[in-house]
């Protein structure tokens, strides 16, 4: 089967005061038809960035996408020409933000954003607009719809917003829906809302959605397959039930460790103490040197990992960047120190 | 219809749109609204006053500076003619005005499309822009004002104008930046997400967020556009042609030892239509900016 999105070696740049910098380099990663991607990572790791890339929207200035390829259903767009790229944004690529707050324009009605959405892809009259307006905030669950639409982005609830934003992103029907941490401004029980949501979406127009998240836990539930980035690249790949048994890289089994899970089975906790941190921050991108950019921060570290970066390539079930892959520390030590 | 949860219910609510809850915040302000029934007051005499005080304002109805209140039915005097003072007033109260909005919008026009463009694509065109903004904004106003007045020769048309093309640079400035914080927020990305091109982004997008300053500004420009064209005739720049108030503080000035009303009683006017100008303008300021609402 023909992957629907596919980015292949891409390598995207900055021009900043320290000079150029590589935001993203060799990503490389299929979404297929109806299937749900996690990329998971920590803030200023290149998520949000692979995402824009996949719309063509890295800004730019400052950024450039240097080298790879983007293809949508086969169709090379990395350069596609600014009408083309128009036609797939909302139409068949469609993307929600992780601010339900900002994400919406304050001064129109919701009603009017929605159908400025439908008005830009299809050719149809401004009334009957307004009737797919009032099913699609339907079809999101926004009681009383007709009423809404007519609501300003102030007056309604996080959730409501984030509620909105869906039913913008798939009035035309879109193939591919990316949603940049769609639930992180949102309390919990919204989260949990917007997940059953996002699930009926896709169980409902078979769309495929990219979900971009720093959320292990959020992986867990909602994804099929999963990309694990780290400083600008990939680090671990593979089907996410795999990677949350079996996590190969250190910086996986960091985040795995992070997620407060009540009842986690006392197999993978003992591998790890029970809430683990990663030690460090993610080292500013102009001072990546030549070895492993997790070695700093990585208990497994030793000479190689210092002076030689990792590839991603198959180890142990699934790709992994890692000298290590897999490895244990001796019992007693322990990998937050 | 949704298998999903339904998301709380909230009170069904009225929609207001964000300008009209700015308007009824502007109604709580008492100078603002002060400044609002002034300027109507102004400009319903400036309309219709002259079906209550008839009269050709070029004819010459007593002798020559008559003091107000000296003969019945020449109320405000006259001036160094002996023309009646009111009736001029009435009738130079539209150009002065017509000249104010005229060359406020020019400004507004030039400024919204030389900051929209500066902001909005960055890079080389918002350098080049600047420049020439920043060129504009050392000349000294009222000289560069003269110069073009006395190259096109005086007329309404070409104070507007030229009022116009000294005005633009601080609104330019006020455009581009509001231009540049906008375009950084996360719905102009959503915007452009859904397939929306520059043009839409730039006017359906960020301009209409942009504006609440801008009309403040806009506002504030008509006050001191007025104030621009009572100087230029002053100077004996203004429209020879058209009554102004300005060109009857200019006219008469020479007479202010003898007479102090031919002077004065335009300026009287000029002060209250700028001062309820600048009320009604700081009143929007304060409605649009939620940072000094009061709740």
């Amino acid at each position: 089967m023909t992957p629907l999105m596919s980015l292949r070696d891409l390598r995207v740049e900055f021009d900043t005061r320290h000079g150029r910098v590589t935001a993203l380099s060799s990503i490389s990663l299929d979404v297929r038809p109806g299937e749900t991607l996690g990329i998971v990572g920590e803030s200023g790791c290149g998520k949000s960035i692979t995402a824009l890339a996949m719309m063509g929207l890295v800004p730019n200035p400052p950024g450039h996408v240097t080298d790879g390829r983007i293809e949508f259903n086969g169709e090379d767009i990395t350069n596609a020409p600014a009408k083309r790229l128009r036609q797939l944004r909302g139409g068949d690529i469609a993307m929600i933000f992780q601010e339900p707050m900002t994400s919406l324009n304050p001064v129109f009605t919701v009603g009017d954003q929605i159908a400025e959405s439908i008005l830009l892809h299809q050719n149809i009259s401004r009334a009957n607009a307004e009737m797919q307006v009032v099913e699609l905030l339907d079809t999101v669950g926004i009681p009383e719809p007709e009423a809404r639409s007519k609501s300003y982005p102030h007056q309604l609830s996080g959730g409501m917003r984030q509620r909105v934003m869906i039913a913008m992103a798939i009035s035309c029907r879109p193939k591919l829906l990316i949603a940049d941490e769609p639930t992180t401004a949102l309390d919990v029980t919204v989260q949990a809302q917007i997940f059953d949501l996002m699930r009926d979406i896709q169980a409902k127009f078979g769309v495929a959605i990219v979900l971009i998240t720093h959320d292990m836990g959020a992986i867990a539930e909602m994804t099929d397959r999963v990309a694990v980035m780290y400083a600008g690249r990939i680090i671990e790949q593979g089907d996410s039930d795999k990677i949350l048994d079996n996590p190969l890289h250190p910086y996986t089994r960091g985040l795995i460790g992070c997620i407060p899970v009540l009842g986690r089975e006392a197999a993978s906790t003992d591998r790890l103490p029970p809430l683990a941190e990663i030690p460090g921050v993610v080292p500013p991108l102009h001072l990546l040197g030549e070895g492993c950019a997790f070695a700093e921060r990585c208990a497994l570290a030793d000479a190689t990992c210092r002076s030689m970066r990792p590839p991603l390539e198959d180890k142990k079930g699934h790709p992994v960047a890692c000298h290590h892959p897999g490895e244990v520390l001796a019992p007693g030590a322990e990998v937050s120190v | 219809m949704s298998q999903t949860s339904t998301a709380t219910s909230q009170p069904a609510l009225e929609a207001i749109s964000p300008m009209r809850e700015a308007w009824s915040q502007f109604l709580r302000n008492r100078p603002a609204v002060f400044g609002l029934i002034l300027l109507t007051v102004i400009v319903a005499f400036v309309l219709y006053g002259r079906y209550i005080f008839d009269g050709d304002p070029y004819r010459i109805v007593w002798g020559p500076l008559t003091a107000p209140g000296a003969r019945e039915g020449i109320y405000l005097g006259t001036d160094f003619l002996g023309r009646d003072i009111l009736t001029n007033l009435l009738k130079g109260g539209a150009p002065t005005m017509a000249v104010g909005v005229s060359a406020a919008l020019l400004t507004v026009v030039i400024g919204i499309a030389v900051g929209a463009t500066a902001g909005y694509f960055g890079g080389w065109m918002d350098d080049l822009l600047m420049r020439l903004t920043e060129f504009f904004q050392v000349l000294p106003a009222l000289l560069f004002a003269m110069v073009l007045v006395t190259l096109f020769s005086p007329s309404l048309f070409t104070i507007s104008f030229a009022i116009g093309i000294v005005s633009w640079p601080p609104t330019a400035r006020l455009t581009r930046a509001e231009f540049l914080r906008i375009r950084e927020l996360e719905y102009v990305t959503a915007a452009r997400s859904i397939g929306a091109g520059n043009g839409r982004i730039i006017w359906r997008v960020i301009l209409p967020n942009a504006l609440p300053p801008l009309i403040v500004s806009a506002t504030l420009t008509i006050g001191v556009a007025i104030l621009f064209e009572a100087g230029l005739s002053f100077l004996g720049l203004g429209d020879p042609n058209s009554i102004s108030w300005g060109l009857m503080i200019g006219q008469n000035r020479n007479f202010l030892l003898e007479a102090w009303w031919p002077v004065a009683i335009p300026g009287i006017a000029i002060f209250l239509t700028v001062f309820a100008v600048s009320l009604v303008g700081d009143g929007l300021n304060d409605a649009f900016n939620p940072k000094l609402r009061s709740r």
